[in-house]
C-alpha cells in the first residue's frame, strides 16, 4: 500500500483557504479515500445518521506526480482529523512562504521546493506498535518541515469496498433543483431560526420555490424564497396561485404533484449551508428521489468562466426525520 | 392564513414596526430561556410584562408612536400570554440584514394566534433569478433594476405564535409615593466616561486582591448599564491596609486619561461577572438628603461600597430628589437583570436610567430606550423619508426589596 504525491499550489490554496474550513464544519472526522483518479472526503457515509458530505477532486486539481498502489484496486481509505490536516497543511505553508520569499526572481526555486505527501509507518514515542500516518514534507530556505497526520489504520477491503458502495448510492440527483443566490444570507437567516425549533420543513417545487418551516406546537416560523431559477423538472406558475399564502401555496403544488416536502434537522441544515466556506459559485438545493433525501449541490467554476470546473465537485446529503406528505 | 393578502375576519390590531427596535427593547427584559410575557393591546400602544417570583417585575411600553401603522378596532384591552423568548427569537429572525426589516403584526389570527409577516425584498442579482417569472409589478424601483438587482417580495417570512389566556393577574402595585414626594435619581449611564475623575470613591474589603474586580464590579454592574462597569478596570487601584486576610482598597479614578477608554475586549470583566456567584448577595442602596448622595453597599465574600455625592457627580447624576433617608436592601441578580439584558447597541443612545423608591422599599427603573433605526432599511419604500418623532421605548422595572430591610433607617 503506498501513496505519495506533490501537492500543487492550486491543491493547497483549494484545501487551506477553502475546501479543509468547510469540511471541518460537517465534522472533525472524515474519511480520506485515494483511487488512480480521485480523492474523496467522505463525511458519515458508512454510519448512517449524520450529514453525509462528498468533496471529490480530480487527482490533477490537487497534485502532480500522484502515485497510488494497492492491493485492492489501488485504493486506499483511511479517517483522518480534518483539523489537524488543517494546522499540518497551514505549518508547512508558512515554511513554503519563507522559502519563496526569499527567493523571489531567482526562476526555479519552486520547482525544488515543493510539497510532499505521503503515507507512512512510523513508530510514535512511547510505543512499540508502528502507526499509519499522512505525512507533510516540505523544505524551506533554513528549515525543513515534516509534519504527520495521524490517521486511522486503512481501511480492510470490504470496508473499502462497502464505502465504494455507500458513494455510488449517494450518487443520484434530485429531479428539481433550486438554485439559492446568496448562501450567505440563507444562513443568517437559518441561524437565527433555529433557536426556534429542532425540525425544519423545506419543500421545493417546480415553479422555483423554496420554503422554509418550522413547526412547533407554541410556533409556525416559516421563510418562502421565490422565483429562483430551476434545473431540472420545472413547471408555469398556477395563475390563481400567487395571491395564496406561502403555506397554501405550497401545499396546493404538493398535491399537484409540482413539489415535494421533507423534514431535516435544522442542525443538518444550517450546517450544509457553511458549505459556503469553500466559496462554491453556485448551490442548488432538491428533494431525492421518493424524498430519500435533501441534496445540496455545489457548483465550482474554472476561474474566469462561468463553466463548471468538473473536476472539484461536492455535495450533501441530508438525512430526512419525516418523509412527508409526498 | 397567516401571509394571506386577504383577512376573512378584521383583527384587533394590525400595526407595522422596525422590527430591530422591538427586538431591543423586548430583549432588555429578557433574562432567562423560558419566560411567560403578559401582552395588553389598546388604543395608546402595547405593553409587555414579565415577571419573576412575584419579586421582580419588567414593563415595556410600545406606545403607538412608535409603530409606522397601529390600527386598533378592538373593544376593552385584549390581553394575551405568550412566551417572550420564543417572540423575540421569532421576531430576530425577520430582522436579517440585508433585506427591509418592517414587519406587520396582526392579532388575533383564525386562532387566536398572534401573527406576524414581513415580505422581504431580498436583494438578489437579476440574472440568478428566473426571468420568465417576472410580472410588470415586480419591479419596483427602476434605480434598483438598473444596478442589477430584483426588487420584488420575492420572499416573505411569516410566524403564528400561539396565544394563551394569562393565567392570573399580574401584580399591579399603584406606586403613589406614601405621602412624601418619591425619592428618585436619575442616571446617566453614557456620560459616566467623563464622570470618572476624582469625584468618585468606592471602598472595597476584599479577601483577595484578586476579587477586587468582581467586588467593585459586583455592585456597579448591578446598577448602571455595562459600559460603566467597562471603565471602571481599576488600574489605579492603590492598596491601602494590608490587614491580615483582608486588604482593603480605595479605588479612585483619578486620572481620566489612565482610563483605557471603553476596553472592548472585556472578556476579563465578563469572566468576573461569570464566577460572581456570590449565592444570595444583596446589594443596599442608601438615599440620604444631607449631603445629598446615593450610596451602593455590596456584601458577598468581601464588602464593597460606593457612594455617588449628588454634587460632584452631577454628570452621573442628572437629578436627584431625597427628603430624608431610606435604605433598602435588594437582591443583587434582580438588581443585574434590570440593567444586564439591555442590548449594547441601544446602550450608546441611552436616554438615562430613572431609579425611584416607592413605598415600602419597591425599587423602580425606568430606561428611555431609543429604538430609532434608520440605517437597515436603506432604500426601503416604507420608510423612505419617513421620519418617526419620538421612537422611545418605555421600559419599567419593579424590584421588591428584600424581606428584612429596612437596616439603618435611622
Amino acid at each position: 500500500m503506498k501513496f505519495k504525491a506533490f501537492l500543487t499550489d492550486n491543491g493547497v490554496s483549494l484545501l487551506e483557504k477553502r475546501f479543509l474550513p468547510a469540511l471541518d464544519k460537517m465534522g472533525r472526522i472524515c474519511h480520506l479515500y485515494l483511487t488512480r483518479e480521485h480523492t474523496i472526503f467522505l463525511h458519515n457515509l458508512l454510519n448512517g445518521d449524520g450529514i453525509q458530505s462528498i468533496a471529490q477532486f480530480r487527482k490533477e486539481a490537487l497534485f502532480d506526480d500522484y502515485r497510488i498502489s494497492s492491493q485492492n484496486d489501488d485504493r486506499i481509505a483511511f479517517a483522518i482529523d480534518l483539523s489537524l490536516l488543517h494546522r499540518a497543511l497551514r505549518s508547512v505553508i508558512t515554511i513554503c512562504a519563507e522559502f519563496s520569499g526569499s527567493h523571489a526572481g531567482s526562476g526555479g526555486a519552486s520547482a525544488t521546493n515543493r510539497l510532499q505527501i505521503k503515507l507512512v509507518k512510523k513508530l510514535p514515542p512511547h510505543s512499540q506498535q508502528p502507526m499509519p500516518f499522512l505525512t507533510f514534507e516540505t523544505k524551506g530556505y533554513k528549515s525543513a518541515v515534516i509534519q504527520d497526520v495521524p490517521i486511522s489504520k486503512p481501511l480492510s477491503r470490504s470496508d473499502v469496498l462497502e464505502l465504494q458502495a455507500a458513494l455510488d448510492m449517494a450518487q443520484d440527483l434530485p429531479r428539481t433543483l433550486v438554485q439559492v443566490p446568496d448562501m450567505n444570507q440563507l444562513q443568517n437567516f437559518v441561524d437565527r431560526m433555529k433557536h426556534v425549533g429542532d425540525l425544519i420543513n423545506v419543500s421545493i417545487t417546480k415553479y422555483g420555490d423554496l420554503h422554509l418551516q418550522i413547526s412547533t406546537t407554541l410556533i409556525t416560523l416559516g421563510a418562502e424564497f421565490r422565483i429562483l431559477s430551476v434545473i431540472g423538472e420545472q413547471a408555469e406558475v398556477p395563475v390563481g396561485d400567487r395571491d395564496l399564502s406561502a403555506q397554501s401555496r405550497t401545499q396546493r403544488a404538493i398535491q399537484r404533484g409540482d413539489a415535494m416536502t421533507v423534514q431535516v434537522n435544522v442542525k443538518h441544515f444550517a450546517k450544509s449551508l457553511q458549505c459556503h466556506l469553500a466559496k462554491p459559485d453556485c448551490a442548488f438545493y432538491g428533494i431525492g428521489p421518493q424524498g430519500a433525501c435533501l441534496t445540496v449541490i455545489f457548483q465550482f467554476f474554472i476561474p474566469g468562466t462561468r463553466q463548471a470546473d468538473k473536476s472539484i465537485s461536492l455535495h450533501c446529503r441530508l438525512p430526512i426525520l419525516d418523509p412527508g406528505s409526498n | 392564513m397567516s401571509s394571506s393578502g386577504v383577512e376573512p375576519q378584521a383583527a384587533d390590531l394590525v400595526c407595522q414596526d422596525n422590527v430591530q427596535g422591538m427586538v431591543d427593547a423586548l430583549t432588555s427584559v429578557r433574562w432567562k430561556r423560558h419566560q411567560d410575557a403578559v401582552v395588553e393591546l389598546s388604543e395608546h400602544g402595547i405593553v409587555l410584562i414579565v415577571e419573576e417570583t412575584r419579586c421582580l417585575q419588567a414593563k415595556v411600553y410600545l406606545q403607538r408612536e412608535l409603530f409606522i401603522r397601529y390600527e386598533y378596532s378592538a373593544q376593552g384591552r385584549p390581553r394575551f400570554g405568550v412566551c417572550l423568548g420564543l417572540f423575540v427569537d421569532c421576531l430576530n429572525t425577520f430582522s436579517v440584514p440585508g433585506h427591509s426589516s418592517t414587519i406587520e403584526i396582526q392579532y388575533p389570527g383564525p386562532d387566536m394566534q398572534l401573527l406576524l409577516k414581513c415580505g422581504t425584498h431580498l436583494f438578489w442579482p437579476l440574472t440568478l433569478l428566473a426571468p420568465k417569472l417576472f410580472s410588470n409589478d415586480d419591479f419596483l424601483s427602476p434605480q434598483a433594476e438598473s444596478q442589477g438587482l430584483l426588487i420584488r417580495k420575492n420572499a416573505c417570512i411569516y410566524a403564528e405564535i400561539r396565544t394563551r389566556i394569562p393565567e392570573r393577574v399580574s401584580w399591579d402595585y399603584n406606586f403613589e409615593p406614601a405621602g412624601s414626594t418619591p425619592l428618585s435619581f436619575t442616571v446617566r449611564c453614557l456620560d459616566l466616561l467623563s464622570s470618572c475623575t476624582d469625584k468618585m470613591y468606592a471602598y472595597l474589603v476584599v479577601p483577595k486582591p484578586k476579587k477586587l474586580d468582581v467586588a467593585v464590579a459586583n455592585v456597579i454592574s448591578a446598577f448602571l448599564p455595562r459600559p460603566m462597569a467597562y471603565e471602571l478596570q481599576f488600574k489605579d487601584a492603590k492598596k491601602v491596609v494590608n490587614n491580615g486576610e483582608f486588604t482593603i482598597f480605595e479605588v479612585s479614578t483619578i486620572d481620566p486619561s489612565n482610563i483605557k477608554v471603553f476596553n472592548p475586549q472585556s472578556a476579563a470583566f465578563k469572566e468576573a461577572i461569570d464566577d460572581l456567584e456570590w449565592p444570595g448577595s444583596s446589594i443596599q442602596i442608601t438615599l440620604q438628603p444631607v449631603p445629598p448622595s446615593v450610596t451602593f453597599r455590596g456584601n458577598g465574600h468581601g464588602d464593597s461600597q460606593i457612594d455617588f455625592m449628588y454634587y460632584v457627580n452631577t454628570d452621573l447624576l442628572v437629578a436627584f430628589h431625597c427628603d430624608h433617608q431610606v435604605s433598602y436592601r435588594y437582591k443583587y441578580k434582580f438588581l443585574r437583570t434590570m440593567t444586564s439584558n439591555i442590548p449594547a447597541s441601544v446602550i450608546k443612545d441611552n436616554r438615562g436610567s430613572k431609579l425611584t423608591i416607592v413605598r415600602v422599599g419597591m425599587l423602580k427603573v425606568q430606561h428611555l430606550l431609543s429604538v430609532a433605526r434608520t440605517s437597515i432599511s436603506h432604500s426601503h419604500i416604507d420608510s423612505a423619508g419617513y421620519q418617526q418623532p419620538s421612537r422611545i421605548a418605555y421600559i419599567e422595572f419593579f424590584v421588591k426589596p428584600e424581606g428584612d430591610e429596612a437596616t439603618g433607617n435611622d
